[in-house]
């Protein structure tokens, strides 16, 4: 009992470790454009099957995810300049175009890779288990692996945030739009930049996520889902409330699926529910 | 004044001649046609739902197809397994399907624009995922087969499309006739008052909140119609008439034939449904094609077909005045 | 100038031998219209048996004796509404002579509801296989020259109690009525045969993170024999990965697996994870028989990729509907003789990839369920009978008690019980005491 509430445990946390990496994407561009951009599961699975297509071509799996990521990065970046740049200022109209990508992007995949589904070969130096210290479980050395990944981009995102310029900018703008833009900052080469790299994020997740679940139709939706849960959890725009969102959706959804798999998905939305009826902007959310 | 006078002419004549149309049909066209009249009417209730909320509060749902398969499931339900007479399985279903929309209300009335299209995105999977998972009573992805429609003054609908047609047409027209009505109503005013000035229709006194909840409710209800039809005429029911598809599928219909008019709605779901059969019969991009077309409407034209027609006829009698 | 009566008696026998000498065939064009998911998540279900179609049909140039062949096919894009719109369609605009899918399971139960509506147009069942389209719900004319899910399992589970030794086992499987179905029909094989338990766990039919099943599987393994993996598709695939990343291999034996987990496309997917993974199908790819090699390069040649069980059911029907006709001579407007011949064809083992079979009353096929297993051969993964029953039909072993199969409650997630006591006092309700005891005498079935 006590290996299966340590297990449950751990696997919560990796999975909150990717379900950050594919969020924090989608609260950056929130937070700076207001747009909700429901193109981000799309992206997540195109850069999945990028990565897929460069593995399978180079056998380099860090480079998969690189360019997987980079992939994605331009898709966004192209999809913000002529297409959801021209509803400028109207959020809603901008999240059905985002919308419509979606789908797009969807159907497309499926033009190019098929119906069947694929997954991505764990690299050899990631392979297997190891024991943990301490608690003396056997755990999957990949998945601490997307543990200290997401701890990496957390702490890359803050010192990016923090400490360039751009990324003050960025945090300017969130704060006070119009004051950027009044002091004569380009502020749509900005959208487009934290567009583009908001894409790019959910790229690298989609490969480091299909290298441990897989790639397939319909995927893209779920983690959609699941990165709407997070965020509406922890707070649009909030990358600590990202964090927590994170935490407390893979956590639920760990324990759920190991102690009531009948009610798991249920219980995933309980949380949001609760939320929803004491705090609607999310834990760390901003009044909307 | 002549224009005005001709058009509403106009209006009333092809009135008329839809209405005829409409009361005749099984006896002029075929068994097929028939079927996708039903179809249109069942999802044109749907659409209409979710065109309400759209254009009257400027509150896009991705989540009316709850109501929806609500509906659908109770009167399944009670019908195959607790085998209760018609009509109290519709009754209960819509019933349960409004008290659902009372319940979400409460989550959703202090949201509004993307923040409410992200909401009701999440809480109507919250119902699929509970019409997929809670096996023992939804039988899961599997669904509820065997429904079948009701015996009304000793025709079964079940066996004769006319028939049903018929039934379905009444509480079609009627869902109709309260839309509009909610619309014209004062009612309706104050709705698009918020839509566009929320501050300054607090400011007045009204209560924005309970204006909102209201409209909700009114809408799923409207929903929850379409879902009995959409159950007795298919017969079964499955997670899949709940899903992000069917609500996408829905939103799409609304905008592409305008969110502001409820023969917008109609006229939308109708082009889909039909795409849908000739589409799928010639390509595989069905998807592709759709998600290009929504892009189009979105962008160049987003008041839809109706909306866009009707902004062209005003511009044009603007400049003939 | 010929008399009237002359005339009148000329053009009258003129006629008369026209009428008789014309061609017998009162059909100028046979439609066949096919239905199943061909977009979507489901589209493998549906092109696959779609191909099998145009490559029967393709080997005699789309004519029978003569008559061209026209096939329609319709998207039902996994929506069971749809389906029903499409299949109205295909019989009222298209006016097809015979229907060939669907392919899901819910989409199939929808189909048998159609049909029993509509008698007058033969439906031939592609690949969906709940056991009451052909049992409690059978109805004329619908055919299935497919299987069920607990068809193709129940020998699988007694091969599991008897041949591998194991007495509990874990079931880990989607949760939907396929797989409940094939866990029943696995249960009943398994614990009348020697097995003691098995234990259901279901998932989301979409889940993708199986973290926790691990978690759990690792701390049943003392207790449990072995693992059997009860889903299809994209599940597969994450199942077996977090297998391996847990290191589940190494505290249990092989992956068992339902009838879609070794299919040709997983087997592509899953590489040397599939090595040693035994399951039980109608049909093996690794079958050396003259037609299977046959229908395996002729569908390589045209699709570009080797054929799985799903193509060989399109395949299958449409040489079932060739039978039929062949029976009638080509006069498929009489839906009534069509659907008696169709029901009366006999498929040998030099006509069908699969192997010999025939359809029973309720018009499921009787034929044989291969035990299989995953090897390398020659550098590729094939699977390669281990053991064949002969003669299965949808009732398995208790095909002399098809009434009383039948008044057992419909398979649910739970039912039937998987522990043996619960199981045998269940069954002693339906099949009666001596039946029991017969087990225990007999220390399982008599093959």
């Amino acid at each position: 009992m006590s290996l299966l509430i340590g297990m449950s445990f751990l696997n919560g946390l990796t999975l909150a470790a990717l379900l950050f990496i594919t969020a924090s994407g989608l609260t950056l561009s929130f937070s700076l454009m207001r747009v909700v951009n429901l193109t981000h599961g799309a992206f997540y699975l195109a850069g999945g099957y990028i990565g897929l297509t460069v593995l399978k071509a180079t056998g380099n799996w860090a480079l998969a995810v690189l360019l997987g990521g980079l992939f994605t990065a331009v898709l966004a970046l192209v999809e913000e300049r002529f297409l959801l740049s021209w509803a400028r200022g109207n959020d809603l109209i901008e999240t059905l175009i985002s919308l419509s990508v979606a789908i797009i992007i969807g159907d497309l995949i499926l033009v190019v890779w098929g119906g069947n589904p694929k997954t991505i070969a764990i690299p050899k130096s990631l392979g297997g288990a190891v024991v943990i210290p301490v608690i003396g479980i056997i755990y999957p050395l990949y998945r601490i692996f997307m543990l200290g990944l997401a701890i990496f981009i957390i702490l890359g995102l803050w010192v990016f945030l923090k400490k360039t310029n751009l990324g003050i900018t960025i945090r300017a703008g969130v704060d006070n739009f119009h004051m950027v833009s009044a002091l004569g900052i380009n502020v749509t080469r900005l959208f487009t930049i934290v567009f583009g790299l908001s894409g790019g994020l959910a790229g690298i997740a989609g490969v480091v996520g299909g290298t441990f679940m897989m790639l397939g139709p319909g995927e893209d939706w779920r983690i959609l889902l699941l990165t709407l849960i997070v965020i509406i959890i922890g707070g649009m725009g909030s990358l600590s409330g990202t964090i927590v969102g994170a935490l407390i959706t893979g956590l639920i959804y760990s324990f759920a699926t190991a102690f009531i798999p009948q009610f798991s998905l249920f219980f995933l939305f309980l949380p949001v529910a609760i939320i929803l009826s004491i705090r609607p902007q999310g834990l760390f959310g901003k009044e909307a | 004044m002549n224009d005005k006078l001709s058009l509403n002419i106009w209006k009333i004549f092809f009135g008329i001649i839809s209405i005829s149309l409409l009361l005749t049909l099984p006896w002029w066209s075929s068994g097929y046609v028939v079927m996708m009249v039903i179809r249109i009417m069942y999802f044109g209730m749907l659409t209409m739902s979710l065109a309400f909320l759209a254009g009257e509060l400027g509150w896009v749902s991705l989540m009316q197809a709850a109501f929806f398969g609500i509906a659908g499931y109770f009167v399944a339900i009670l019908q195959t397994r607790y085998s209760l007479p018609f009509p109290i399985p519709p009754l209960i279903g819509i019933a349960m399907a409004t008290v659902a929309a009372a319940l979400f209300g409460l989550l959703v009335i202090r949201t509004r624009g993307i923040y409410f299209l992200m909401l009701t995105l999440v809480l109507g999977q919250l119902v699929w995922a509970l019409a997929s998972q809670w096996a023992s009573v939804t039988r899961g992805d599997t669904g509820i087969h065997e429904v079948y429609a009701p015996m009304l003054f000793g025709i079964s609908t079940a066996e004769s499309k006319t028939a049903f047609y018929f039934f379905n047409l009444i509480f079609f027209v009627g869902s109709i006739i309260f839309l509009a009505a909610l619309k014209r109503s004062p009612f309706g005013l104050m709705l698009r008052g918020i839509r566009d000035s929320e501050s300054r229709m607090r400011m007045l006194g009204y209560s924005v909140g309970l204006l909102r909840y209201c409209a909700f409710i009114f809408a799923a209800f409207v929903a929850a119609l379409g879902g009995v039809f959409f159950v007795y005429f298919t017969g079964l029911i499955n997670p899949h008439s709940v899903s992000l598809t069917t609500n996408v599928d829905t939103l799409l219909a609304g905008i592409l034939g305008g969110i502001n008019s409820l023969g917008g709605a109609i006229l939308g779901t109708g082009i889909l449904k039909m795409l849908d059969v000739w589409l799928s019969g010639v390509t595989k991009r069905y998807l592709l094609f759709m998600g290009i077309m929504f892009m189009l409407v979105i962008m160049f034209a987003p008041q839809g077909i109706v909306g866009t027609a009707k902004k062209r006829l005003e511009t044009k009698r603007k400049k003939t005045a | 100038m010929m008399s009237r009566k002359k005339i009148f008696t000329l053009v009258g026998v003129f006629a008369l031998t026209m009428g008789w000498l014309s061609p017998v065939h009162a059909v100028d064009e046979i439609r066949i219209g096919h239905i199943g998911p061909t977009t979507g998540w489901a589209t493998i279900f549906g092109q696959q048996v779609l191909n099998g179609i145009k490559l029967a049909l393709a080997e005699r140039d789309y004519k029978f004796r003569g008559i061209p062949i026209k096939l329609f096919t319709e998207d039902t894009k996994a929506d069971v509404e749809v389906m029903r719109t499409k299949l109205d369609s295909l019989k009222n605009r298209d006016k097809v002579h015979l229907i060939i899918g669907p392919s899901l399971g819910h989409e199939g139960m929808a189909a048998v509801d159609w049909a029993a509506r509509n008698p007058d147009v033969p439906i031939l069942v592609g690949y969906s296989a709940p056991e009451d389209m052909t049992m409690r719900k059978a109805t004329y004319s619908l055919i299935r020259p497919g299987w069920t899910g607990s068809q193709v399992i129940f020998h699988f589970g007694k091969f599991c109690a008897k041949d591998l030794g194991y007495k509990k086992v874990i079931i880990v499987g989607q949760d939907y009525s396929y797989p409940w179905d094939q866990a029943a029909g696995f249960i009943r094989g398994f614990l009348e045969n020697g097995g003691e338990k098995v234990l259901r766990i279901w998932h989301p039919v979409e889940a993708v993170d199986f973290s926790s099943i691990m978690a759990k599987l690792m701390g049943l393994s003392k207790e449990y024999d072995a693992v059997l993996n009860n889903s299809g598709g994209a599940q597969v695939v994450a199942f077996f990965k977090q297998w391996y990343q847990f290191g589940l291999d190494k505290v249990y034996p092989q992956i068992l697996g339902q009838a879609n987990v070794p299919i040709v496309p997983m087997l592509a997917e899953l590489g040397d994870l599939a090595l040693g993974v035994y399951s039980s199908l109608h049909y093996y790819d690794g079958n050396p028989s003259p037609a299977n090699q046959k229908f395996r390069e002729s569908y390589k040649k045209a699709f570009g990729e080797y054929p799985s069980v799903i193509a060989v059911q399109g395949y299958d029907a449409m040489h079932v509907a060739f039978k039929a006709m062949e029976a009638i001579d080509g006069k498929v407007d009489d839906p009534k003789k069509f659907i008696n011949a169709i029901r009366n064809v006999r498929m040998s083992a030099e006509e069908s990839p699969r192997g010999p079979f025939y359809f029973d009353k309720y018009g499921n096929p009787v034929q044989n369920i291969y035990i299989k297993k995953v090897v390398k051969k020659n550098g590729n993964l094939m699977n390669i009978v281990v053991k064949t029953y002969k003669n299965v039909s949808q009732f398995g072993p208790y095909a002399d008690m098809a009434e009383k199969y039948m008044a057992q409650p419909a398979t649910t997630r739970n039912y039937p019980p998987g522990e043996k006591e619960a199981y045998f006092r269940e069954i002693e309700k339906y099949f009666g005491k001596e039946y029991v005891e017969n087990l225990k005498k007999n220390n399982g079935w008599v093959d």
